[in-house]
């Protein structure tokens, strides 16, 4: 659960926070769909920023279980009690819940979560004596998937699918856009701007090489922004995209290593 | 080899050309923004982009002059040259004569001028390339005729030079169309034009230099040309240091063309893919003649038509929650406590996470005898399917094939047990023709030793009928056996009547389990299952 104090940066270059806003207003949930590092995440704190509502974030992976979003009991004091989950919680406040990597989940957690998301609004707690918890009419839900080709993600099922029935596309921004994510989260020197541009087209190859299994690992946005800041502490470009880059393959062999500073070493000059 | 004369002194280091291969295929599709090229490698032939087919052929490494990591360099330039083609150009003729070679040469112009817009970094190995080829170029004394004027036009167009001398009206025509031809790439450049617009332009370029379109080209690898001539570091340091001056701005000339010349910034990748060939060496391939085994050697095919990316990805699809799937198992003890079994007086009440993984190791023996011709490519693109997915899901595995060559019995190895599944297998493969019997028994044999060191758990063979050598067959299964590997046949039927047919047949070779399977495509399930079970 997070409550924004500061002011989120993010850029809407596909007019995403205006499809969202209509779907909220519509009563629909929506579903994100793009890779990891597109600013998903950013958006839906965002979003739920300007709505000035308090957002419930759970971020699934194969080792999320039911309890963690329903509940479970505890033993106190000799009482046994029922500690609510976070989509509970949602429920009974009318909170924005926010499904981060919905097809990490695993079958069983889905299912529970499916209960809850159709028309009824509602959940039946066998694990509190059958109650019945019905959403406060704020309740919304966005969620998010990565695509299948990433490690760890499963095909969302179709009944799933279809609770939410607003699906956007975040895809990596084209690569001006990209640079001006990137200026709006540290300044980029006039000077260095070329070396910017040219860490932004690194950045979107090898993103494509992932994207066909070629190499093991796609950069996000986070590594254009974390070249920048090196570029501002002074850093040679060369050596920054080596760091941020190239660096994070080795763990799959020297090759790998080299294939991604070739890259390097054709795109920036000395 | 740190230092320049180093890396000019003799070199008795080898780079395989399946290391060659997998680097080519990576850079070229990055390089030219095309995720489908291939790689074709032949002998003493110059590097060639086909557009069309996403092809670029390029040839070993010593087709080029100097040390190894020298020969290294250029073939990149080259492979570079080419994918920037396949990026910008949308076609490229023949060399073999007049016009193609002109419009190839003016469109070498302008796609190194649109690459070096994106690829700034390529600069230094370009000026290392031209420097290198000034050695290679033909003496123009020594060239005659029309020829004379086509080598001339290319040396003074690419590179601002002659070698050797061109006199009088002859050296004014290829001036003369030189300048016309760097203001048609000028153009191009500023206006986007491609390689249709530069084309239109080349029958004026053959009146200027007073050809006519099929005035024949000869082709000569720089090797040939080098006959007779000397090649030394001091030449190479002039000439290198001659073209810094003219095309960089460097305020240290001397130094920028030291650099360019030790080309550190290579020499670690040159250093790595050099490892990883030695590597490649001592896991796989070690007295591999010894053993009666033999590896398909041939570099310039095109395995694209065996490689079905669409079954691949559905296969890989089915067995991702293999690769990444957690199970829950109730235990007697452990941290996560579940209240339902404990109440519901079960024994186990524990909960725990197991990582689900396949640590089977698995040989693979594929028939490839001549009954299977009719069902050759999807065979073969149903194991190069089966290949990428137990490769993705990080299993043990080695790939043999056979087949029978002018009579003898072959046993081929395509993926040998310790080394990594990569863009070499589908092309070994591709190369293998289905032919001869099924003498499964000799295979057995050959593959024998192998199966000692690598001790598979499972042998799985995919053959689509009765063996020629039915009770050795039986002798050999059983010794196998003997060597706890357990054995397995897959029969291949054309439709399911024969499918079970073959799988009787196969129950009667003492094989532990025997499946049959009628849908090719069905092969990598099957085969994986297997692994499960």
């Amino acid at each position: 659960m997070t409550t924004e104090i500061f002011e989120i940066n993010y850029l809407d270059w596909n007019n995403a926070l205006e499809i969202l806003n209509k779907a909220y207003h519509a009563g629909l949930f929506a579903l994100i769909i793009g890779p990891k590092g597109t600013g998903k995440t950013t958006l839906v704190r965002k979003f739920a920023s300007e709505l000035k509502k308090e957002l419930y974030s759970v971020n699934f992976s194969l080792r999320t279980r039911e309890s963690h979003l329903v509940g479970s009991k505890t033993l106190e004091k000799g009482q046994i009690s029922f500690v609510e989950g976070i989509l509970v919680k949602s429920m009974r406040q009318g909170g924005l819940l926010y499904l981060d990597e919905l097809n990490a989940a695993e079958a069983d957690v889905l299912l529970r979560l499916d209960e809850a998301l159709d028309d009824r609004r509602q959940i039946i707690l066998k694990e509190a004596e059958g109650q019945i918890i019905n959403a406060n009419n704020d309740w919304s839900v966005i969620a998010t998937i990565n695509p299948l080709s990433h490690v760890g993600t499963k095909e969302l099922p179709p009944q799933l699918l279809s609770r939410f029935p607003i699906r956007l596309r975040l895809e990596y921004p084209p690569e001006d856009i990209e640079l001006e994510i990137v200026q709006r989260h540290t300044t980029v020197d006039k000077s260095r701007i070329d070396d910017m541009k040219r860490a932004i087209k690194l950045a979107k190859n090898l993103r494509e090489a992932a994207a066909v299994e070629e190499l093991y690992y796609s950069p996000s946005l986070r590594e254009s922004i974390a070249f920048a800041k090196l570029l501002n502490a002074g850093s040679n470009a060369k050596q920054a995209a080596e760091i941020v880059y190239a660096n994070a393959y080795d763990q799959w062999g020297q090759v790998e290593y080299q294939k991604v500073m070739d890259m390097i070493t054709s795109i920036f000059v000395d | 080899m740190s230092t320049s004369s180093q890396a000019l002194g003799p070199d008795y280091t080898h780079m395989r050309n399946d290391v060659l291969l997998d680097i080519a295929i990576f850079l070229s599709r990055r390089w030219s923004y095309n995720p489908n090229t291939v790689i074709i490698l032949t002998r003493d032939r110059m590097p060639l982009a086909k557009i069309d087919k996403n092809q670029i052929t390029l040839p070993f490494l010593n087709y080029y002059l100097g040390t190894s990591f020298q020969q290294y360099r250029q073939w990149r330039v080259g492979l570079w040259y080419e994918s920037m083609r396949m990026h910008y150009s949308t076609k490229v003729l023949s060399y073999e004569h007049a016009f193609g070679f002109l419009l190839n040469t003016i469109e070498t112009k302008r796609v190194e001028i649109l690459g070096l817009q994106i690829w700034e970094g390529m600069m230094k190995e370009l000026i290392f390339n031209e420097g290198m080829s000034w050695f290679a170029r033909p003496l123009l004394n020594s060239v005659y005729g029309k020829t004379k004027i086509i080598e001339a036009f290319s040396q003074y167009f690419l590179t601002g030079y002659l070698k050797g001398e061109l006199y009088g009206n002859d050296f004014e025509k290829v001036k003369k169309a030189s300048s016309f031809a760097h203001d048609i790439v000028h153009d191009a450049v500023k206006n986007n034009y491609h390689t249709e617009w530069i084309e239109r332009h080349i029958s004026t370029l053959i009146k200027m230099l007073g050809l006519d379109a099929l005035t024949s080209v000869p082709i000569v690898a720089p090797k040939t040309r080098i006959a007779g001539l000397g090649m030394n570091q001091s030449d190479l340091v002039k000439q290198i240091e001659k073209l810094v001056r003219r095309n960089t701005k460097s305020t240290d000339p001397d130094r920028t063309s030291r650099q360019i010349i030790e080309g550190s910034d290579l020499l670690h990748e040159f250093e790595t893919l050099l490892k990883e060939s030695k590597k490649t060496e001592n896991k796989g391939y070690e007295s591999l003649e010894n053993l009666g085994l033999s590896v398909p050697e041939i570099m310039d095919i095109d395995p694209s038509p065996i490689y079905d990316a669409d079954l691949i990805r559905k296969v890989k699809a089915k067995f991702r929650d293999w690769k990444t799937g957690w199970i829950e198992r109730h235990e007697e003890s452990g941290e996560e406590f579940d209240a339902e079994s404990y109440t519901e007086m079960l024994p186990k009440n524990f909960l725990t996470d197991l990582k689900l993984s396949i640590k089977t190791r698995v040989a693979i023996v594929l028939d490839h005898s001549s009954s299977i011709e009719e069902v050759e490519l999807q065979y073969k693109r149903a194991t190069v399917a089966l290949c990428e997915a137990l490769n993705y899901l990080g299993i043990e595995f080695a790939v043999y094939a056979f087949s029978t060559e002018s009579g003898r019995v072959k046993c081929w190895i395509i993926k040998p047990p310790k080394l990594k599944w990569s863009a070499t297998g589908p092309r070994r493969l591709a190369q293998i023709r289905a032919s001869g019997g099924t003498p499964l028994a000799e295979i057995y044999g050959l593959l024998q030793a192998i199966a000692k060191s690598f001790k598979p758990d499972i042998m799985v063979t995919l053959t689509d009928g009765e063996p020629s050598d039915f009770e050795a067959v039986r002798e050999m299964v059983v010794s196998y056996r003997k060597m706890g590997i357990h054995m397995v046949a897959l029969g291949l039927g054309r439709n399911l009547n024969d499918a079970i047919s073959i799988g009787h047949n196969l129950k009667y070779l003492t094989y532990e389990r025997s499946l049959a399977v009628s849908r090719l495509e069905d092969i990598p399930q099957k085969v994986i299952y297997l692994l499960r079970n």
